[in-house]
């Protein structure tokens, strides 16, 4: 299987940016951050104490609907949790992440969500760690679809996801914490629990020692938390390639 | 003087009365609640009354309204939803892929219904192609009714009430509530001449005799709420009106004129059909109370999932509990948690054979994991048995 892509930084304009390609479900998406801004709205009748998080989602072909609404809201309420929004020079104001599904299959109207989610999670996450916003934690997410014959299947494609009983988005924490969970079709609560345990595996690695050392490397590669970690000391290596060259 | 002035205006007492120091301290208000002093012998007990999974008292009246095809009022706590169904014709001329997409699957869809009617399999993927491809359930929620505060009557919809929407309408298309067989109208050309057979031919040797029955047209169904009065947990009230509305549904019996090229439908009410539902999935919506009001903050090192679970462990054998599972939050609740979860159960054969999820949903933080979710199913599963009884009442 072809594990995810990542890149961080390449929009100048904005704090914070990242793109994220997940071959498996076909999904390109593009981040931005901008971090932390004055918003144009008084929030002080919010919450001031805290910097308000914002989440635009943009589909690929048409203008955003109910159904990116209902996405921002639980990318915002994610997002918002980990963002540490009290730090100096946060409270009172924003966190501005907007989405671009770039690439994909184009979710129509009433189509579930959850297809893109971990995608759109992932490049959250990343973009605001380009923008250098303080969290509390990192995180990964997975879509596990369970096909008819009960067999759980990792990022299925669309036609898959489509095709599955029931389908489960799990975003698991650095610290093993279940930050996330979106699950529908028709399931029970021992079929969740297993595919529950199966995101935790796959968001942190096995946690089984692994036989030989090939094998080691490419552990650490699948595991989702392992992925953004990896992009991340890619980019902090490129950031300062010219400081090891000196030495 | 001094004396009477000290006994007239009584002493300024460093008490608040309990409404007030709800608002001025809310979580320490809810949190006094649901930890009394050992030494009270009180129950623990939110601030509005209720043991923490308890749902508010909920009722339910269908067909309220006259001018629609269905609607229910559904009332839970101050939270009150009213819902209507009305059932408009769209016909097939005027669908614009009609011809090219549908008109293969129609013969194979009725070559199907002869030979064998329990193929759910197929016919699933037949309702999914209908329902969801044409459209035919339009769910809109509207939360400009002057429902709360915070809510401008007359505004464009609010963020809450497009994803609420959403909610609505992927929630009836992955729970297939909605059969597509009813919502089709169907016409049986006569069979008259042979030229018409002519063309059938090619299709099916066995069936030539009579002309394929063909979809004239199709219901749509507008699922109209209204949220009147807004107190916290919108989706489950919301979700309560859109099933008893969908349940007190009644399509008038609809055919196609060959003479007049339309459909008419008869006004005769003992024509009308209702609908038969799959199912009756019910929504439950819990939210986790924190007793450290900054503990998603403060500490910047936040402990890994094992050790925080024995950490509470540890503490609720002392008696301090640190957290709540609040079933059915009102507006006060809400407001004072983040960290929310959804399950909709169901269950077959009229509730005697075993729950089946079928949707469930856990943001906002970190606090509930596995052993939690179980515990909320348990819960909801027999919220079922209550709201099935509420719902066959009204």
């Amino acid at each position: 299987m072809i594990g995810p892509t990542a890149s961080l930084s390449h929009l100048h304009r904005a704090d914070g940016s990242a793109s994220y390609k997940c071959p498996a479900t076909g999904y390109n998406i593009l981040g931005a951050v901008n971090a932390p801004v004055e918003l144009p709205g008084r929030r002080d009748a919010l919450k001031p104490e805290e910097a308000t998080v914002e989440v635009f989602v943009k589909p690929g072909t048409t203008t955003a609907g109910v159904g990116e609404r209902y996405v921002e809201g639980l990318l915002r309420s994610v997002l918002g949790k980990v963002v540490l929004g009290r730090e100096k020079g946060f409270p009172r104001r924003g966190v501005v992440l907007t989405l671009a599904i770039v690439g994909g299959e184009n979710i129509e109207r009433g189509d579930s969500y959850l297809t893109v989610f971990p995608a759109l999670l992932h490049a959250g996450l990343l973009s605001m760690i380009s923008a250098s916003v303080p969290l509390s934690m990192t995180f990964s997410a997975t879509l596990l679809g369970v096909t008819k014959s009960g067999d759980i299947v990792r990022d299925p494609s669309p036609a898959a996801a489509k095709a599955a009983v029931s389908l489960h988005v799990f975003a698991i924490s650095s610290k093993n914490h279940l930050l996330l969970n979106e699950s529908e079709g028709r399931f029970d609560f021992d079929t969740w629990e297993l595919a529950r345990q199966n995101a935790v595996t796959i968001c942190q690695g096995s946690s089984k020692g692994s036989d030989g050392d090939v094998n080691m490397e490419e552990e650490k590669n699948a595991s989702g938390n392992g992925f953004i970690r990896e992009t991340v000391e890619d980019q902090i290596y490129s950031d300062y390639v010219y400081k090891l060259d000196s030495i | 003087m001094a004396s009477t002035t000290a006994s007239h205006a009584t002493p300024p007492s460093l008490s608040l009365p309990p409404s007030q120091f709800a608002r001025l301290q809310p979580h320490a208000y809810l949190l006094a609640h649901l930890s009394p002093p050992a030494a009270s012998n009180q129950p623990s007990l939110r601030a509005n009354g209720r043991a923490a999974s308890q749902f508010r008292v909920t009722s339910a009246n269908a067909g309220s309204l006259t001018h629609t095809n269905g609607s229910a009022v559904v009332r839970i706590g101050d939270t009150a939803a009213v819902c209507g169904v009305r059932a408009e014709i769209l016909n097939t001329e005027d669908i614009a892929s009609w011809s090219v997409s549908h008109a293969s699957d129609e013969q194979t869809d009725d070559k199907k219904s002869k030979s064998e009617e329990g193929d759910t399999d197929s016919q699933d993927k037949e309702d999914r192609a209908h329902i969801q491809d044409l459209n035919l359930l339009v769910p809109n929620l509207s939360l400009s009714t002057g429902c709360a505060p915070g809510f401008t009557p007359g505004a464009a919809p609010s963020a809450l009430a497009q994803s609420l929407s959403h909610q609505l309408l992927s929630l009836l298309h992955s729970t297939r509530l909605v059969q597509a067989d009813d919502l089709r109208i169907w016409y049986q050309p006569p069979n008259l001449e042979a030229e018409a057979l002519g063309e059938q031919m090619d299709v099916d040797s066995e069936e030539s005799g009579n002309p394929a029955r063909e979809i004239k047209a199709f219901w749509v169904l507008y699922i109209d709420v209204m949220i009147i009065s807004l107190a916290g947990n919108p989706f489950d009230a919301a979700w309560a009106s859109v099933l008893a509305a969908l349940r007190d549904t009644k399509l008038p019996k609809a055919w196609w004129d060959d003479d007049n090229e339309t459909i008419l439908c008869s006004d005769d009410i003992a024509d009308a059909k209702k609908l038969s539902l799959r199912g009756l999935p019910i929504a439950s919506s819990f939210c986790s109370f924190e007793a450290d009001a900054a503990a998603g903050w403060r500490s910047v090192i936040i402990p890994d999932a094992e050790e925080q679970k024995a950490q509470e462990q540890k503490q609720k054998k002392q008696g301090m509990q640190q957290r709540w599972v609040l079933a059915d939050p009102d507006g006060y609740e809400e407001g004072l948690s983040q960290e929310r979860a959804c399950v909709v159960v169901d269950k077959e054969n009229d509730g005697k054979a075993k729950t089946v999820i079928v949707k469930m949903e856990k943001h906002g933080g970190w606090a509930l994991d596995g052993d939690d979710m179980r515990q909320l199913v348990d819960v909801s599963a027999q919220r079922w048995d209550e709201m099935k009884r509420i719902l066959d009442q009204c």
